[in-house]
């Protein structure tokens, strides 16, 4: 009895769909997951709204576009890649969902490609809604450059789903995998602006901030917004941020 | 040419070997035991036979096929049932099935397929909602959902109510009877003893002993036991003429004959001849468990450490 004859068989585009559909149910039915990354940028929209829409900088640039918008699409992405992706990946390892994967003819990779689909559709509404709502309640516009602003905001997305990898990869257990990120999370969003104007942080802290993947990411869609030049220091950082992390992620990323 | 072939497996755990020396011959349609206490390395063994873990010798071929170096075309048509493994927990079980049906080329039908498992009535239910039972029964449909000519089922019933189990057991029996060759991994005698044709009994990362229930329990020369009551005072030497009969011990009213082969039917004809009246008969035969107890040396509690 032999299986010489079996053509070899590799999922097709069907089986794609349906993992990436089946790992959007299950981000979808973690109600709580989406309470950050959806709900707190509006929070922070509303707050800062009252306090700075219309204020501008001395150069007459829009406070609002400059700082807040940036801030509040940047907790999207961070909360989406370095928190939710990561969770659900460790949940998987820990769960024995990847080495059970792997006994069938799809890879355990699959998994991680559907999930970062899944994370940047997330992403993408996130931002949708928040720039919605800053439109409509605080007379927010379009950036000046839109390509480079999505063009940034792409950056920055892969720069925080790099990020959660490590975060996937280190983690031993589902709840240490949301402290790690919930730590990395708050460290990344504090030095970079998350609670308030990095000029009140002392020197050091502030200037390491903004090229840590927070900060830059804030500071390049910042820019990106309101038209001014962007400083290749935050996309250096960003693009040398997915290197390190990466190679950290694939050193210790274990399927089981 | 067998279904499934393995030779002088070998894997080390830092400084536990897990398996040792372990050769395997499974042929095409029959229910193949591996049994063995929990941590015996039976999963490590046949874990390496489906090729997810790699021995640090030995080689195996599973439909003729190379575990690692033909994994793509393995995977097609080895259905495999891993003890522990979770599945997604929001996902509900016709999501789960038809995600996994839709790697395979060819397979079963999602909606057919569930209801075989008799989870119909479930196709809507989260995998975290379901009982262990049911979990379990989505488990084999997951490991049967590719149509696979031979399938790896890792301690199928632990955990199940006795119902449960029974209906298991009929489940794989079907396969057999559709021509799919099973490797039950299990640490349950009756289980075992009920559905196997062939078994290998695993002891310390060693195979120790391989052959049919009965001839398992024929092999470790144990004795059966007769033991009946009589109206009137016994005379032993009704028996002398036994050759089945190695011990024959008479205490009040209460004999208890000991032997081997066909032991019930030869006492019982010679105390026809004689003319003894016999009240209550029992007989005692050794059971697989007896058998283990002996292969192996040691007490089978089935509750040591897994690892």
């Amino acid at each position: 009895m032999t299986a010489a004859d079996v053509p070899v068989h590799r999922p097709g585009p069907r089986a794609w769909l349906l993992l990436i559909a089946a790992e959007a149910k299950m981000v979808a039915r973690d109600t709580s997951g989406l309470i950050v990354p959806l709900g707190l940028p509006l929070l922070i929209l509303v707050m800062n709204g009252f306090s700075y829409a219309g204020e501008t900088t001395a150069d007459g640039i829009d406070v609002f576009e400059l700082y807040v918008m940036p801030i509040a699409l940047t907790i999207v992405i961070a909360s989406v890649g370095v928190i939710n992706m990561p969770s659900f990946l460790v949940y998987y390892r820990r769960t024995k969902v990847l080495r059970r994967l792997g006994a069938t003819p799809a890879h355990p990779a699959m998994i991680l490609v559907a999930q970062m689909v899944v994370a940047a559709v997330q992403s993408i509404a996130g931002i949708a809604v928040g720039v919605a709502a800053a439109m409509l309640f605080f007379g927010v516009g379009l950036p000046t450059d839109l390509g480079l602003a999505l063009a940034v905001l792409g950056l920055a997305a892969l720069t925080m789903f790099a990020v959660g990898m490590i975060v996937a990869a280190v983690a031993p257990t589902p709840s240490s995998g949301v402290a790690f990120g919930l730590v990395g999370f708050l460290l990344l969003g504090a030095t970079g602006g998350m609670f308030g104007p990095t000029e009140n942080l002392p020197g050091p802290v502030a200037a390491v901030g903004e090229v840590l993947p927070f900060g830059a990411a804030v500071q390049a869609v910042g820019n990106a917004w309101v038209g001014l030049e962007q400083n290749p220091a935050h996309l250096l950082a960003m693009v040398a941020a997915i290197a390190v992390s990466v190679a950290i992620a694939v050193r210790f990323f274990r399927w089981e | 040419m067998p279904a499934i072939e393995a030779r002088g497996l070998h894997k080390r755990y830092g400084d536990v070997t897990a398996v040792d020396d372990v050769s395997l011959t499974v042929e095409a349609g029959e229910i193949y035991g591996v049994l063995g206490r929990n941590g015996a390395g039976k999963t490590t063994a046949v874990e390496t036979i489906a090729g997810l873990r790699r021995p640090d010798r030995g080689t195996a071929a599973v439909l003729g096929l190379d575990p690692r170096r033909d994994r793509a075309r393995l995977r097609q048509v080895l259905g495999v049932q891993l003890q522990h493994a979770n599945l997604p927990n929001a996902l509900t079980v016709g999501e789960l099935v038809r995600l996994y049906r839709s790697f395979y080329r060819d397979g079963a039908d999602p909606g057919e397929l569930i209801e075989r498992v008799g989870l119909a009535e479930q196709r809507k239910v989260r995998f975290e909602k379901l009982s262990g039972g049911q979990q379990q029964r989505l488990s084999i449909a997951l490991a049967l959902v590719g149509g696979p000519r031979a399938a790896i089922l890792d301690e199928l019933t632990t955990g199940l109510d006795p119902q449960a189990r029974r209906g298991m057991w009929s489940t794989v029996e079907d396969l057999r009877d559709s021509g799919v060759t099973v490797v039950l991994v299990s640490h349950h005698m009756d289980e075992v003893e009920r559905l196997c044709d062939r078994v290998a009994v695993i002891d310390a990362g060693r195979v120790a002993a391989v052959g049919s229930p009965a001839d398992l329990v024929a092999r470790a020369g144990l004795e059966q036991v007769v033991r009946f009551r009589t109206a009137e005072p016994f005379e032993a030497r009704v028996l002398d003429g036994v050759e089945e009969a190695r011990e024959v011990r008479v205490s009040g009213d209460e004999v208890a004959v000991t032997g081997s082969g066909n032991l019930l039917q030869a006492v019982s004809t010679a105390l026809v001849r004689a003319g003894v009246t016999v009240l209550e008969t029992r007989f005692q035969q050794a059971t697989l468990e007896d058998a283990f107890l002996a292969l192996t040396g040691r007490p089978f509690d089935g509750e040591e450490e897994s690892r």
